[in-house]
């Protein structure tokens, strides 16, 4: 069996220590891009929200177990 | 300020100023890169990794308690995301033994390099990180305990089980010293 010194030499060896000290280009941009970037609303959730609404004018005293639920 | 940051800049970034946030980023950068290099061990995905971090912390702002430490509670959320990042890189393609930008290390046995990678992808994620820091990285333990917000015993109890599970991997595979 493996002892412990030899089991870290041998993880040192194979997995190099990452000796990286900054990104290679300025990714301050990127930040910005995704800190603006719209958040997606997918088809799916548009579904999801309209079934509610109908289902809530057809059945209005369904509001208060839904937001007991929510 | 824990970080010696000037308090009104905290407070102009938790109320969403860009320019706060930009003088934050500047600051912290290359100290949360180089913890998230250590991580996901591939310097692209670092970048995005980076990114992915400074826009959770923009986004959860309003949660930063101005009495803790910035740069300590940016290094958790860099440390979320990448861990968030390894998942999924778990899902789609196989772990690296290291990234070919990295420096190139003294490689004895190709064989056993990749046996010992093969080993450590077998860990569980949450042993992995901690093999990662602990083992290869050679980070203080109360370093990876604040990280990943877990108590330094946590840490060094799964250090302790993932030294166990790849000794006795490395046995299955036929490994010795």
């Amino acid at each position: 069996m493996i002892n412990d010194d030899q089991l870290f030499h041998l993880l040192r060896t194979a997995l190099p220590a990452a000796d990286t000290t900054a990104p290679s280009r300025d990714l301050w941009p990127a930040v910005v891009q995704r800190s603006e970037a719209r958040i997606e609303v997918s088809s799916a959730d548009w579904s999801l929200a309209a079934l509610v609404a109908i289902a809530l004018l057809m059945f209005p005293e369904w509001f208060w177990f839904l937001a007991y639920h929510l | 300020m824990p970080d010696g940051l000037d308090g009104e800049l905290l407070e102009r970034f938790v109320q969403g100023d860009q320019t706060a946030f930009e003088t934050l980023f500047r600051q912290f950068e290359a100290d949360v890169y180089r913890w998230i290099v250590r991580i996901v061990r591939d310097r692209s995905a670092a970048d995005d990794v980076l990114v992915e971090a400074f826009w959770r912390a923009y986004r959860g702002r309003a949660r930063f308690d101005a009495s803790r430490s910035f740069g300590a509670w940016l290094r958790r959320i860099a440390t979320n995301a990448a861990l968030d990042h390894l998942r999924e890189a778990r899902k789609h393609t196989a772990w690296r033994i290291a990234d070919d930008t990295m420096p190139a290390a003294p490689r004895p046995d190709q064989a056993i390099t990749e046996s010992i990678a093969l080993a450590f992808r077998s860990l569980p994620l949450k042993l992995q990180i901690v093999a990662t820091l602990a083992l290869v990285e050679e980070q203080p333990y109360s370093d990876i305990a604040d990280a990943l917000d877990l108590p330094v015993g946590t840490i060094k109890s799964r250090v302790f089980r993932a030294t166990r599970a790849l000794r006795k991997e490395l046995a299955r595979l036929g490994i010795t010293p």
